[in-house]
């Protein structure tokens, strides 16, 4: 077994959409103010982006305001702001193929900032537009040695399978 | 052991299928009936029966019947801490690409009138 992968194979999440479009539609909405701010949430947010280049190291900032009254009652409870300004970078970008976005989280209670990474892949086949989305989940050590532990334990239970 | 492997067996071979993932996604945002589902994978009813039955098999979705309609939900085997974090984070992306998938419907539909009102 080899223990070094297993951080990055558990870390990791894979999306992947079809839509029936074209791929400069989708563009569009990742990299325009007004495209963003119409799906970017999260559930039970609305987005304000202050600033977006879409060029490789062009800034990505917005702010996120919880508008849904059951969220605003929720992060009252728990004494957090309502609204969080995000700021993202676009790490990568290929006109209609690839883009990349860092964010600086560091308005997580009790979690160190860190920074996370979504990169997108567009591939246009007839009508067709296919969407995959890579992300890093496991942003700090803590969570990337407890994933490392569930998963290791995991393979040793599997191995001790094979060996049974 | 041999118990055990046996689960971990049923559960491994109910992930490896990617429209049983995409089903446990969808339940994980709320439960929904076999006929939901087979609509939402376009799918024949009887082909989702068979994809809930492993699910069901593996522990990892459970369905009771409510009148005439098979409930299906999210099973007992409680995912470990990070896989649970995965999970989470993962359900995030999935609702913000359900909401980016009608954005980009809004988005033609505006366009195709805007496109019908000028030939007009």
């Amino acid at each position: 077994m080899n223990e070094t992968s297993a951080p990055a194979a558990t870390g990791r999440i894979v999306l992947e959409r079809t839509y029936r479009a074209r791929v400069e539609e989708l563009w569009e909405l990742w990299t325009t103010k007004k495209g963003l701010e119409s799906w970017w949430g999260p559930e039970g947010f609305r987005v304000e982006v202050h600033h977006i280049e879409a060029r490789v190291g062009g800034a990505l900032h917005y702010e996120m305001i919880a508008d849904a009254p059951e969220q605003i009652e929720a992060m009252k409870r728990t004494g957090q702001a309502t609204s969080h300004k995000v700021k993202g970078t676009f790490t990568e970008l290929k006109l209609h193929q690839r883009l990349a976005i860092t964010q600086l989280i560091d308005f997580v209670a009790g979690v160190k900032p860190y920074h996370t990474t979504a990169v997108v892949e567009f591939s246009q086949s007839r009508d067709r537009v296919r969407m995959v989305i890579t992300l890093d989940a496991l942003h700090d050590a803590e969570w990337t040695k407890r994933a490392q532990m569930g998963w290791t334990s995991q393979l040793g239970k599997l191995d001790k399978r094979f060996q049974s | 052991m041999v118990q055990y492997a046996a689960e971990l067996d049923s559960s491994f071979a109910a992930l490896a299928d990617p429209t049983r993932r995409g089903i446990l996604q969808r339940l994980g945002r709320s439960d929904a009936s076999i006929s939901d589902l087979a609509a939402s994978f376009d799918m024949t009813l009887t082909g989702m029966k068979k994809h809930v039955q492993i699910l069901e098999g593996a522990g990892l979705a459970t369905t009771s019947k409510v009148g005439r309609v098979r409930r299906c939900m999210l099973g007992p085997r409680k995912l470990e801490d990070a896989s649970a974090w995965i999970a989470e984070y993962r359900r995030l992306w999935e609702a913000r690409l359900d909401r980016f998938g009608a954005a980009l419907e809004k988005q033609r539909k505006r366009r195709t009138a805007r496109r019908q009102e000028k030939r007009k």
